[in-house]
């Protein structure tokens, strides 16, 4: 059956064959045809092609400039610069001599202090270069970020931040670890570039100098599972402020004037917590700092020093009242009280490592701060701010001093902001809080314009 | 007894407990999840989205969340940040499964050709209102879904159900709001920000023209005589005004060429009547007369 088909189907094919082979040829001349036009346009387009760009002969080379790349992995960087305009009623040596009456001595100026200048924001007459601040911020690894900032100044380059932050721990935990901001209280963390007014508050300058508690240590933060904002912290610090804290040894280590304390010295604790009621938000916290105080100032025109232990208390509450989106009434107030417990030297002028006399010296102060700053709009905002040292018991062998303890000082600014970027602010200061070396109140006034200036990407702020 | 009230965990109430940043994030992972998920809203739907407070109370929000859906395209650059940040959260951080970025999602326009500050308040990725395109929630519809059913794969079949009676909804909502503004197509605006960008383009809608001179910028004299000289000229239909910004600088345009301002909602509780994404469209399909 099958061989029959085939027969069958070439004979067929013989049959037809004479007149397919005239249909086949003239079929075969319409396709060479076809194809040489083709190949006639597929010419003139390569030749366009070449023309245009040259025929890539490295089509199997892998480009090798980005294989090892890791810009991408850049971290946040930005730079912020402080400067301002100075007038003061009093002449920049002058200011440097008057101090707060046994709180601190050289408020406001810069002041050597052996070979390091230490100068306040806005410290002379005239033009200041405050800071150029240099932030970095990147994550890590999936367990931490890191973020440093650092404050370029003419007198040097300052660490004023350096710190890693844990992410993952969970549970509402958090840990820090390096040179921070200590969070005690509500101004302390923040930085100078947040804060409403180009100079710190009275209090918090006069008892713990221009950087707070800014300190090498480690931070544990807990915030409770509540639905009620509540957060737990506790900080174990190296204990090295100038003003007020301290561990190392004063005077000669052969035969010293007061012997150092160990370190870690310093301990911070605080609670806070806070509420909303409609669009507005009370923030309130209690802070605790206990440590050890070295306090030198051997290198002063009166030249003394203390050892002894401190305690700093510190209270504060923030009220913030939202408009809109872009006009707020915050009211925002500190409270801080320090007992400082020790020994005072009075030392020789004439030869530092001599101790004229030893007192058993007690002080406790406090003070407060509030202001009130109105967000009139996306630009605009305009404060007022009240300081004052209001407690200055100082007992030297029971004996009080009778330490003047009215000490106040009246604030006022104008702010204007042409992007979220770029700041200026005029300023106005009553200080009635320094005296001169005879023990006589000085008025001073002065008149500050600030420009606040960032680029770069900067994390947001928190609250 | 009520401040007792307030200690108690929020975790011991809701199966899934998910903070989203913005309100129509809000409705849409609830009409996904259904009874098994409470949402936590961060944001007030009638502000700025951009300017948002970060209030410590929304930290304890982040903090008890089992995970966080945001906008993105640096909406939230201003605010979520701290938050996340302080939380101390895994769940919430960026690289965890339970963190959800909505506009990984959608291809975004108006991407800027050149980027610097110079420009105003510029989004690196493009414009980031796109939630205002009927048509991308039901995209993001069906990625909180695939997220849901990733972190909460028991319930899956749950979510998939939700989802279809959602976006079956949905797409008879479009049908009508296409009908709608049907009429519009063509329809000359200009707005305070373009936060309409992706509905305008859902609806062949034109801007021609910003009230603020930049991005983030807010109106100078200068830019507003401009925008008024180019109104005349192009005689747009009306000026669609978002609900945070003061409407003063449109007031005088509206007054000098008798263009009519019309209050544009962004979100759910924007206005009062806004109270859920159906009305949110409902409300912007009608608005333009």
């Amino acid at each position: 059956m099958k061989k029959q088909l085939c027969l069958s189907l070439v004979a067929s094919s013989f049959l037809f064959a004479q007149t397919d082979i005239e249909q086949l040829r003239t079929e075969m001349n319409k396709q060479q045809l076809i194809i040489e036009k083709l190949q006639e346009k597929l010419e003139k387009l390569e030749n366009a092609n070449a023309n245009k760009e040259p025929i890539k002969t490295e089509k199997f080379v892998a480009p090798q400039r980005e294989a090892f790349d890791q810009s991408k992995f850049m971290p946040d960087i930005s730079l912020i610069l402080d400067a301002s305009y100075v007038s003061r009623s009093k002449k920049d040596d002058e200011v440097a001599h008057l101090e707060v009456p046994s709180v601190v001595h050289g408020l406001l100026g810069s002041h050597s202090d052996g070979d390091v200048t230490h100068s306040t924001y806005n410290a002379n007459n005239g033009f200041n270069l405050n800071y150029a601040e240099l932030a970095l911020s990147s994550s890590v690894d999936p367990y931490f970020t890191m973020d440093a900032i650092f404050h370029l100044s003419e007198h040097g380059f300052e660490i004023e931040e350096a710190f890693v932050t844990s992410t993952a721990l969970g549970h509402g935990l958090r840990a820090k670890g390096g040179k921070f901001l200590s969070n005690f209280g509500y101004l302390n963390e923040k930085h100078h570039h947040a804060w409403s007014f180009s100079d710190m508050p009275l209090v918090y300058e006069s008892f713990l100098g221009l950087h707070a508690i800014n300190e090498i240590g480690a931070q544990l933060q807990w915030t409770a599972p509540t639905s009620t904002y509540l957060m737990f912290g506790a900080e174990v610090l190296q204990g090295e402020n100038e003003q007020m804290f301290g561990n190392n040894t004063i005077g000669d280590v052969e035969a010293p004037i007061a012997k150092g304390s160990s370190a870690p010295s310093l301990f911070v604790a605080y609670v806070k917590s806070s509420i909303d009621i409609d669009d507005t938000t009370i923030l309130g916290g209690i802070s605790y700092a206990n440590g050890s105080s070295r306090v030198d100032h051997s290198q002063e025109e009166v030249p003394s020093a203390f050892s002894g232990d401190s305690s700093l208390y510190g209270i504060d509450l923030t009220v913030k009242h939202y408009f809109d989106s872009y006009s707020f009434l915050s009211w925002q107030s500190e409270w801080l009280m320090r007992d400082m417990d020790g020994i005072g030297y009075a030392l020789d002028p004439a030869d530092i490592s001599v101790v004229t006399t030893t007192t058993n010296l007690r002080k406790k102060q406090a003070g407060i701060y509030t202001q009130l700053e109105y967000g009139i709009n996306k630009n605009w905002s305009a404060a007022l701010r009240y300081d004052t040292i209001y407690k200055n018991d100082v007992v030297e062998d029971g004996v009080n001093l009778n330490e003047p303890d009215s000490l106040n000082s009246y604030s006022a600014m104008l702010e204007y902001k042409t992007s979220e970027f770029a700041k200026f602010r005029l300023q106005y200061n009553r200080n009635e809080a320094l005296y001169n070396e005879d023990g006589l109140r000085q008025k001073i006034d002065t008149i500050i314009f600030q420009t606040n200036i960032a680029i770069g990407a900067h994390g947001a702020h928190s609250f | 007894m009520r401040f007792l009230l307030l200690l108690l965990p929020l975790t011991l109430f809701a199966n899934l407990n998910i903070a989203v940043s913005y309100p129509y994030i809000g409705a849409l992972t609830k009409s996904i999840g259904g009874e098994n998920v409470e949402t936590v809203v961060l944001a007030n739907g009638n502000w700025d989205p951009h300017f948002i407070v970060p209030k410590p109370s929304l930290i304890s929000k982040v903090r008890n969340a089992d995970g966080l859906i945001m906008n993105g395209g640096q909406l939230e650059i201003g605010w979520l940040p701290p938050l996340i940040k302080r939380a101390g959260n895994p769940k919430t951080n960026v690289n965890a499964s339970t963190f959800l970025n909505l506009s990984n999602h959608i291809s975004m326009i108006d991407k800027p050709q050149s980027l610097s500050r110079s420009g105003g308040d510029l989004h690196p990725d493009g414009n980031p209102h796109f939630h205002l395109d009927p048509n991308n929630i039901l995209i993001l519809a069906n990625i909180i879904k695939e997220y849901l059913s990733s972190i909460d794969s028991k319930n899956s079949q749950i979510y998939e159900k939700n989802y279809t009676v959602f976006s079956d909804m949905w797409k008879k909502k479009i049908e009508l709001w296409n009908k709608k503004m049907l009429s519009k197509k063509g329809a000359k605006v200009v707005q305070f920000h373009n936060i309409l960008a992706y509905f305008n383009k859902a609806y062949g809608v034109q801007n021609i023209a910003t009230i603020e001179p930049l991005p983030g910028i807010p109106p100078s004299s200068k830019h507003t005589i401009e925008t008024i000289e180019l109104m005349q000229k192009e005689q747009p239909c009306c000026i669609l005004h978002d609900v945070y910004h003061s409407t003063k600088t449109a007031e005088f345009m509206s007054e000098k060429t008798g263009v009519k301002i019309v209050l544009m909602p962004h979100d759910i509780g924007a206005l009062d009547s806004v109270e859920d994404l159906t009305s949110l469209f409902d409300y912007l399909t009608s608005a333009i007369k």
